[in-house]
């Protein structure tokens, strides 16, 4: 990893010397963008061939595959703790960076969002300012959002799903890898906003705004650019593996539902990801050669860009939320022993929502001029997307109904996303209606409706994934106590934070903005104030992950006594997690039935 | 979820069968290919896009300059001969069809790099700014670099097929499913060319 450092550097510094502007430099601006975009991408490719990335195909290219003792040595066999810091194939090992690296993001964002609520929490906006404010909205916004899209994929798709699924690995070890690492070269560049003067345009990186803004805009084109490569070669790979490596007997009604919504999601983004890279391309050509794309002067529109950033941003929104959902329908019928209640629902419900979820993106330009015929269809396609999520509600109420919880850490979460969804799905109706979308858009209600389902259901989930699977991943038990501790304080922080926000957006007070009207500031003040229980939650979970990992009771194999394979594997998981391939013979969810 | 075990023996990593792997690689390659299919049509989609829309009547502003409608299928020939020659040389995984489909990449990638090299419709402001014409402009020269960069992967690909062609540590049933699956990107990058020319051909 240290090469890779070297070697981005060096390289990110060449690249920018090369192509520096000077004092004869005719467009300045143009040249100073051109240099800063390549000195990221300079950075991410040199660290990448640093680390090894490349050995895998310039080897096919000269003929000379790897060996398996090469196949072995770049699984990190037999070299401890020094394999999370390389380029690794084991999948257990990515699997664990990727959850190091989705906690270390979520407390950087974590931190940014309690500095923004604390600036909100009395009017005038002395705290931090307008210019670092907005930059904070921004980075925020998006610091999260790719945080999110990993929080339960990159740990648990990479870590858990090869096990469930009967694999000795993932179908591409080697992408594997590289989706990690690629996204690792991201957050060094997206970080790098900071020091470029920020990103001013919100997570939504609007054009024409984003084609305006200072150079820090740079830094989110390169991230985003970076991080739908990441994202397309995670994809592929985990979609690869569930179609192709499942154990023998394990028919498709056999598959774990998790392994399900997770496949479901990814498969969503394969396609959905790269119009969000094609918008960034756009603005970065905009900004570096005078394109026109997005300036109505020599062509372009605006509307182009927002119809290219919301086919991928509305699905987005489903690619962060089936995992979660699917989660916690592994959890419910481990913790209550009974089977899931309609399999077949569920998976109805994740392939209905990854259906219509590509057919819904206009409702975000409703008030945009763009056009109004097309908002009544648009309106029809976004709320049919209530049916499958009601499957969703119907496979998870189904399952608990009459049962006998099992009231540990991982299933709490079962309960407060039931709550949560609610909220959020039913606010989101009122915002797929046009004529009150006209009233709210732009509103904070839009903030706390969407907090509502990605934080309420999406983050809950995944947290209760980790307090599910942490025996499996470090051995140990996760401190329960603690463990629900931080529960309550985040649950009845974030009802505090949100339904404040959901009144004061209802009255009329506008999101992203700095400064608000003295009539919501007894909304605001709560809102904060909830903010901070919120954060006192995270800290202490946070302690609780390091403190268990370090020093938590040691787990049993099967801690839950579930059914599903990744249970039937010792820890530390054995290389090729398997000394017997399994053969399936049952669904997974047999509770009661004896088998 | 109830579960035996075989009775074979340990694996060693990665060592599935070849045409186990040859399989597992091709869908990852098409999957691949849907991922790069939704970029293209996003471009597409920019194109047709923006002259409907025409804003300010920019599209192509009067005395505006466009490329020739044939010069999109000019880069385009050396994407089918390349798609159509691997397709009939996989079976005999010879480095002449392979040294063939090579040089029909890089006979593909000088033109593309001649025409926008050569791109007619930059203009200079008072100021001596440089930008392009108008949103015709600005979407050919995406389009026209989207097929230079698959022209560099499909290079990549065909050096490495055309090296390996001369090696004999291979595996043949691998290798023949490397072939297959090396043949649905250049498939694709072929489809990608001509909906790249049929659009570009609709001013």
């Amino acid at each position: 990893m240290g090469t890779g450092v070297v070697i981005g550097i060096i390289f990110a510094f060449a690249a920018y010397y090369a192509l520096r502007p000077n004092a004869d430099t005719t467009n300045f601006y143009n040249q100073q963008n051109k240099a800063l975009l390549a000195a990221m991408f300079a950075w991410s490719i040199g660290f990448l061939i640093g680390i090894g990335a490349f050995i895998g195909p310039f080897r096919w290219l000269i003929g000379k595959d790897l060996t398996a003792e090469e196949q072995l040595y770049l699984a990190g066999d037999g070299q401890g703790i020094k394999r999370y810091f390389k380029y690794c194939t084991d999948h257990k090992v990515v699997g664990i960076q990727y959850l190091v690296g989705v906690m270390a993001m979520l407390a950087v964002g974590g931190t940014m969002a309690m500095m923004i609520r604390t600036s909100l929490a009395v009017p005038g906006g002395h705290f931090i300012g307008a210019t670092i404010y907005n930059s904070l909205v921004g980075l925020h916004g998006i610091t999260m959002i790719v945080a999110m899209i990993i929080v339960a994929t990159g740990p648990f798709g990479n870590y858990i799903m090869p096990i469930m699924i009967g694999a000795r690995d993932m179908a591409f070890p080697r992408l594997n890898a590289l989706s990690w690492w690629v996204l690792f070269t991201a957050i060094p560049v997206l970080c790098s906003a900071w020091f470029l003067g920020g990103i001013p345009t919100g997570w939504t990186a609007y054009a024409p705004l984003s084609v305006q803004a200072g150079p820090g805009m740079n830094a989110f084109i390169a991230t985003i650019i970076i991080f739908a490569i990441s994202t397309a070669v995670a994809g592929m790979n985990i979609t690869a593996t569930v179609v192709t490596m499942r154990a023998k007997g394990m028919k498709w009604n056999r598959v774990p539902i998790f392994v399900i919504g997770s496949t479901m999601s990814v498969a969503l983004a394969i396609p959905a990801f790269p119009t969000f890279m094609l918008a960034m391309v756009q603005t970065a050509t905009d900004r570096v050669y005078n394109t026109g794309f997005y300036d109505a002067n020599v062509g372009g529109s605006g509307w182009l860009y927002a119809h290219l950033f919301w086919i991928m941003g509305h699905p987005e929104v489903y690619v962060i939320l089936l995992p979660g959902i699917a989660i916690l329908m592994e959890i419910a019928p481990v913790f209550v022993r009974k089977p899931l209640f309609s399999y077949n629902a569920a998976v109805m419900g994740f392939a209905g929502i990854a259906g219509l979820s590509v057919l819904v993106w206009a409702h975000h330009m409703y008030i945009s001029g763009w056009t109004p015929t097309l908002n009544g269809p648009f309106m029809v396609t976004t709320e049919m997307i209530s049916v499958p999520t009601g499957l969703l509600f119907l496979v998870m109420l189904g399952t608990i109904w009459r049962g006998k919880p099992w009231m540990k850490l991982p299933m709490l979460g079962l309960f407060a996303v039931i709550w949560n969804l609610l909220i959020g799905g039913i606010t989101g109706i009122y915002l797929s209606d046009v004529p009150a979308d006209n009233y709210l858009h732009g509103s904070m209600y839009v903030t706390a409706h969407f907090h509502y389902t990605l934080m309420g259901a999406a983050l809950t989930g995944a947290v209760s994934g980790l307090a599910y699977w942490f025996p499996k991943m470090t051995g140990r038990m996760l401190n329960e106590k603690a463990g629900y501790t931080a529960f309550w304080f985040t649950q009845i922080g974030f009802q505090i934070l949100f339904l404040g926000m959901f009144i004061a957006g209802a009255e009329g007070q506008p999101r992203r903005v700095v400064s608000f009207a003295s009539m919501y500031k007894y909304y605001n003040m709560i809102s904060t104030g909830g903010a901070y229980l919120v954060g006192t939650g995270f800290i202490i979970l946070l302690w609780a992950v390091i403190h268990s990992w370090r020093k938590g009771d040691i787990a049993p194999q099967n801690p839950w006594g579930a059914k599903t394979l990744e249970w039937t594997v010792p820890y530390p998981v054995p290389l090729e997690n398997f000394d017997e391939t399994p053969v399936i013979t049952s669904d997974p969810y047999g509770y009661g039935r004896g088998n | 979820m109830s579960s035996d075990t075989t009775a074979e023996s340990k694996f060693h990593i990665h060592h599935d069968a070849p045409a186990v792997v040859g399989r597992r690689e091709r869908l990852g390659v098409r999957l691949v290919i849907v991922a790069d299919g939704a970029f293209v049509a996003g471009m597409i989609f920019s194109y047709f896009y923006l002259r409907g829309l025409n804003a300010n009547g920019a599209w192509i502003p009067k005395g505006g300059h466009t490329m020739a409608a044939s010069s999109g299928w000019i880069v385009t020939i050396p994407l089918i001969v390349a798609a159509m020659v691997h397709k009939i040389g996989t079976k005999s995984r010879s480095a002449v069809t392979s040294g063939i489909v090579l040089l029909a990449m890089l006979v593909g990638a000088y033109l593309q790099w001649h025409q926008l090299a050569h791109m007619p419709f930059i203009a200079k402001d008072d100021g001596g700014r440089h930008f392009f014409e108008g949103g015709y402009a600005s979407s050919w020269v995406l389009l026209g670099g989207a097929n230079l960069f698959h022209f560099i992967i499909g290079t990549f690909i065909a050096l490495g097929l055309f090296i390996r062609g001369f090696r004999a540590k291979v595996d043949p049933t691998l290798e023949y499913w490397r072939q297959l699956t090396a043949s649905s990107w250049f498939t694709w990058i072929a489809i990608s060319g001509v909906l790249c020319a049929i659009t570009t051909s609709i001013l």
